[in-house]
């Protein structure tokens, strides 16, 4: 009974990306979408699994990939440090707390020139402007699910001798685990979006610069492929760490 | 003695001064050309917002955001109800929704404006789509978390299903609605800012380029921080308007930050 309902609400749930396929196909079959506008979706498929072997694409890739990662890398490393530090000493916690609230709605991506002039064209600037879109969530989740931790459980660790900073890093920062992983998910994603468009304001390499490029030469299915790309890599990196979420949250009670 | 902290405002205050000292200590220190004093930038910031052409295109990127956020919302959020009430209306729309979820918005702008021009319609859809996910999601979940017994005792009180959908559901939801709204206005800040450095034609984004190809560097950090107020503030403006339509719901602690 309940599997007929899952298959039946799969099914429903198809319905609406088999909708919009139809709909582009149905555009670009009848011509009334001219084929420089609107490439079909075949057409865009087949130079997306043309390019997966082209080693030109893939370094391509490979460069966004690796920007991700150290931006990413270094924002769970900083932000969950400081959120952890500004729970664990009321004194860092109160300077942190007002730099957040400043700093955390500020459009980010409006830093990215400053970056550019002061850190160059290159890497750098892209890994900087990834790092501080994705720091602040991983940092404000950290710190709100390290603030949340039942104090008893401190108290039982400090009780058995332990340390405050061992307690901090063995009990508080395990006992936040999943709010700081639901933290980083979101950090993922957005590293994911803000390494392209990055890539897509000022670069000479990346997926970015592929759409970029593609759009001054008015070659339409290449501008469509980076963007598939890049938002096919956000739903594989989604679901490889809800994957290790799902891992290390073994034993945990369940979160809704 | 009431302690400086205590006084509200005063912390955020002191935040901003301490990353300003910081600022200028580490441009004195590195002397970058590139990277002018904060004192020179704040300088340069009356003359950008005297210059008329600035002014406008200012002007003229947050009048396209505010249209694409309220046009987001007439949206969002009775799609986002229609989903938090009908079990059905959640299966059609969650999968779509998931799919196009990590699809970079204002990456789309070069191909929205193949198809719509150069114009405003382009830069405004683009803002729309920016928005409307996070709006649609908030709305959802508050909606699907109404009580059903409250539902139930509207009912019995011989309520119709549109009245119970606008007298209980929208209340019931309506501090989660204003969680999504805040993102989505934050959401739309950075959209647009995104799209016009993306496509470097008008408004804010376009501007702070400008200044970069003419090396102007203290007008670049000054758009910088007039981007950042910007943000500061319509963020602090939302947050009162939250205190006074849902004051009497526990401030939600949230993530309030997303990328476009």
């Amino acid at each position: 009974m309940i599997v007929n309902r899952r298959v039946a609400e799969i099914i429903i749930g198809a319905i609406p990306i088999l909708m919009l396929l139809g709909l582009w196909e149905y555009l670009t079959v009848t011509k009334i979408a001219p084929p420089t506008l609107l490439p079909s979706p075949g057409a865009v498929f087949m130079r997306f699994v043309q390019l997966l072997g082209d080693s030109n694409f893939l370094g391509h890739a490979g460069v966004t990939l690796y920007r991700l990662f150290c931006g990413f890398g270094l924002a769970v490393i900083v932000g969950v440090g400081l959120g952890i530090a500004g729970v664990g000493s009321p004194l860092i916690g109160s300077l942190l707390r007002p730099v957040i609230r400043v700093l955390a709605p500020v459009p980010k991506i409006a830093l990215y020139p400053a970056f550019m002039l002061t850190l160059g064209f290159d890497h750098a600037s892209k890994i900087a402007l990834v790092f501080a879109d994705a720091m602040f969530p991983i940092l404000l989740a950290t710190y709100q699910g390290a603030l949340a931790v039942d104090t008893k459980l401190v108290w039982s660790a400090r009780a058995m001798g332990m340390s405050r900073t061992k307690a901090l890093f063995t009990v508080v920062l395990t006992a936040a685990l999943p709010s700081i992983l639901t933290g980083c998910r979101i950090g993922l994603i957005i590293s994911c979006i803000v390494v392209f468009l990055s890539e897509m304001i000022s670069s000479t390499d990346g997926l970015g610069h592929l759409l970029v490029r593609a759009a001054r030469n008015f070659q339409t299915v290449d501008m469509f492929v980076p963007i598939i790309a890049i938002s096919a890599l956000g739903l594989l990196l989604n679901a490889g760490f809800n994957a290790l979420r799902t891992r290390l949250l073994r034993g945990f009670p369940e979160e809704s | 003695m009431k302690s400086l902290t205590a006084i509200p405002g005063a912390p955020p205050l002191i935040a901003c001064f301490c990353l300003l000292l910081g600022w200028e200590l580490l441009a004195r220190w590195i002397g970058l050309d590139s990277l002018p004093p904060a004192w020179e930038t704040l300088k340069s910031l009356p003359a950008i917002l005297k210059d008329p052409r600035s002014l406008y295109d200012i002007l003229s990127s947050v009048r396209r955001m505010a249209t694409g956020f309220a046009l987001a919302l007439a949206f969002a959020i009775p799609i986002g109800l229609l989903m938090g009430r009908s079990r059905k209306v959640a299966a059609f729309f969650n999968p779509f929704f998931m799919i196009i979820y990590p699809v970079p918005k204002a990456a789309l702008m070069p191909i929205i404006m193949l198809w719509l021009g150069i114009g405003e319609a382009s830069k405004t859809l683009v803002i729309f789509l920016g928005v409307s996910l996070p709006v649609i999601y908030h709305t959802y979940q508050g909606s699907k978390a109404v009580g059903e017994k409250l539902l139930w005792s509207g009912a019995a009180m011989g309520m119709t299903p549109l009245q119970r959908l606008f007298r209980i559901v929208l209340p019931a939801a309506m501090p989660e609605i204003m969680v999504g709204c805040r993102t989505g206005l934050v959401l739309a800040l950075i959209t647009m800012v995104t799209s016009e450095m993306i496509v470097r034609q008008a408004g804010i984004g376009n501007l702070l380029f400008n200044s970069l190809d003419l090396a102007q560097y203290e007008a670049v950090y000054a758009t910088i921080i007039i981007v950042g107020v910007l943000g500061f503030v319509l963020d602090l403006i939302f947050e009162k308007l939250r205190g006074i339509v849902v004051g009497w719901a526990d401030p939600v602690h949230q993530i309030a930050v997303g990328s476009a």
